[in-house]
């Protein structure tokens, strides 16, 4: 298992494009100096981090914080597996591999992610697994898991994928375009501008006035999906096996995405 | 005297050389404000790529409110100009457009071209607090808020909410309506609101005309995002600490940098009014200031105030354009902040003439 220990962080460092297959080819020398700074500095690798590097499929980041941006972006195979917290855009653009962070994220994780897993165990920013400005769409395809809770507009203009969490803020699942999430709870005005797209929520805050309801529901596609989420994120299961209530909008848009919310 | 440092009066040279010598030992510095005429926030700019800091206007919040609907959806938007000569129903959102003194123009008078010359003007109001003394018709935006309220104006226009509603009536006249605005502050609104408004006119244009008039900031934000376009390609909080304009509206926001301790000195342009972020005074800050005290960061530096001290081109908000804003017949003579910025930019390129080589842009 190779191994970046972070000494010191002092500015923004972008490590795009640092995974497991970019480093597996690189002995230590060459890889202290893969430029990561993002200031005038030019800083390395090697300046950051202690670096341990023996090739393999896994890379480990410890002592890991918030100023850490990009972690994981583009990452095809393998698994890297963050000790600490990281910044912004988490995994943006990956297309396989798994990446875990033992803490929290900052705003824009999985973004444009269109394969392979992202698990948080703590807290994620706003728009996890939402759109950067002016980009297309937001999640496309990955699986994004938050063990806490998520900040505004999660899963902002997602396009595919399954985003899991404990709760989120206001506006999850604004501008959906397709795909699934799942919290125990969101905040207020869920689905604002959804065009297409599934919100599975056991509590919510207020609902627009463009969703309507169209009654309990008992689904077996939701069935299906409780099933495939066993593995991924048990206590989400169990949340889609208890009658719906389905509420469809937004009617301000498309009006073809859908929320649910266990009856009683 | 029109210079200080940490308060002390000092001649306008020594508070220059202070300066560049901040900015030129930094790691991280930011140019921020950018409340000030075209060819000084163009300066901004160039300092900004020859010392490798990130740009933010004061303006940054709203103008990116607007900016973030306009990227990823577009706009179809109308001026000042040709609101009153053309159109036959105004819609204001919210509480702004009632402190921007264009409604009572509007009620004023009728169109006089195009396809709704001759038409009386309707002036209708949803979620703003009105004026008595102008007549118009009023919609409350309900519990939900503005946001919400376009967005079930929205589904009412395009026929997918039916049935009785107190805005059926008012989606009925927006597409009955020849040529309609709809006037609105995107500050107010929200990026979300703004992109739910642009989709709202967006979908009126498929049975009528209509268009979005965005009300602009106080603080020059719109030519701030013309400069940084015709500059970088991009939008205004763009960084060149790698060499090249990096585009990142999360990261280059200043407030959130000095919150995190990411920048470690500060230039604050405001030859206009703009009000002083509360990091000025704890972040290492020049201030090139139109209205300076002296007090308000670790150096300061008085400069012209456009439009009086000399001409200048400034946001024309009528126009929704840059114009020539001419000097006051007799000027004060103060320095413009671009001769200030120039002035740092030649003794900080003087002390270290290896520039970087720009690369191309990110996206």
């Amino acid at each position: 298992m190779s191994t970046l220990t972070l000494r010191e962080a002092p500015e923004r460092l972008d490590l795009a494009g640092v995974t497991p297959a970019a480093v597996a080819g690189l002995s230590e020398a060459e890889a202290a100096r893969l430029v990561i700074g993002t200031g005038r500095r030019g800083l390395t690798l090697g300046d950051c981090f202690a670096l341990h590097l023996d090739g393999s499929e896994e890379l480990r980041i410890v002592g890991a914080t918030d100023r850490l941006d990009r972690v994981g972006a583009g990452l095809a195979a393998g698994r890297i597996v963050v000790e600490g917290d990281v910044g912004q855009r988490l995994g943006a653009g990956m297309t396989g591999g798994i990446v875990t962070v033992s803490g929290s994220a900052g705003p824009f994780a999985g973004t444009a992610a269109k394969g392979g897993t992202i698990r948080i165990a703590g807290h994620a920013g706003e728009s996890a697994g939402g759109a950067l400005h002016g980009a297309d769409c937001g999640l496309d395809g990955a699986t994004l898991v938050i063990g806490g809770m998520a900040g505004e507009r999660l899963g902002d203009r997602m396009r595919a994928g399954l985003i899991v969490a404990k709760g989120a803020g206001d506006h999850a699942g604004s501008r959906m375009i397709a795909g699934t999430i799942v919290a125990e709870a969101v905040g207020d005005h869920p689905g604002y501008g959804m065009r297409r797209g599934t919100l599975v929520a056991a509590r919510h805050g207020a609902l627009l006035p463009t969703f309507v309801e169209t009654g309990r529901q008992d689904l077996v596609v939701l069935r299906l999906l409780a099933k495939s989420l066993e593995g991924v994120a048990p206590e989400a299961a169990a949340l889609l096996r208890a009658p719906q209530r389905r509420y469809s909008g937004d009617l301000a848009t498309l009006g073809k995405g859908e929320l649910f919310t266990p009856v009683g | 005297m029109t210079a200080w440092i940490d308060g002390q009066a000092v001649e306008r040279d020594a508070a220059v050389a202070a300066a560049a010598s901040l900015l030129a030992g930094a790691h991280a510095p930011v140019i921020a404000g950018l409340c000030a005429e075209a060819a000084a926030v163009q300066a901004a700019f160039d300092l900004a790529r020859a010392v490798g800091a990130s740009l933010d206007p004061a303006a940054g919040a709203a103008l990116y409110a607007d900016l973030g609907a306009l990227a990823s959806g577009g706009a179809m938007t109308t001026t000042a100009a040709e609101t009153r000569g053309r159109a036959d129903l105004v819609l204001a959102l919210g509480a702004a457009p009632w402190s921007s003194g264009l409604l009572a123009e509007l009620a004023a008078d009728a169109p006089g071209r195009g396809r709704a010359a001759g038409q009386p003007r309707a002036l209708l109001a949803l979620g703003g607090p009105g004026d008595g003394g102008i007549q118009h018709v009023s919609y409350p935006a309900g519990e939900a808020g503005l946001p919400a309220a376009i967005g079930l104006l929205r589904g009412l226009v395009a026929g997918r909410v039916a049935g009785p509603h107190p805005f059926a009536d008012l989606a009925a006249r927006l597409r009955a309506a020849l040529y309609g605005v709809v006037m609105y502050d995107p500050a107010e609104i929200g990026a979300l609101g703004a992109e739910m408004l642009n989709g709202l006119v967006k979908d009126l244009n498929e049975v009528t005309r209509c268009f979005a008039l965005p009300l602009g900031d106080a603080h020059q934000g719109r030519a701030v995002a013309q400069v940084s376009a015709w500059s970088t390609g991009q939008g205004p909080r763009v960084g060149f600490g790698r060499g090249y304009p990096e585009h990142d509206p999360w990261r280059f926001d200043a407030a959130r940098q000095a919150a995190s301790g990411e920048i470690d000195a500060a230039l604050w342009l405001a030859s206009l009014p703009a009000p002083l972020p509360s990091w000025a005074r704890t972040v290492p800050t020049v201030a090139l200031l139109g209205a300076p005290k002296g007090d308000e960061a670790r150096v300061v530096i008085g400069v012209g105030v456009p439009g009086e001290a000399f001409g200048a081109a400034l946001w024309h908000p009528r126009r929704a354009a840059l114009a020539w804003h001419a000097a006051d017949p007799v000027p004060s003579g103060a320095p413009p902040a671009a001769a200030i910025l120039a002035d740092l930019r030649a003794r900080i390129s003087a002390a270290s003439p290896a520039p970087q080589p720009e690369r191309s842009a990110s996206c």
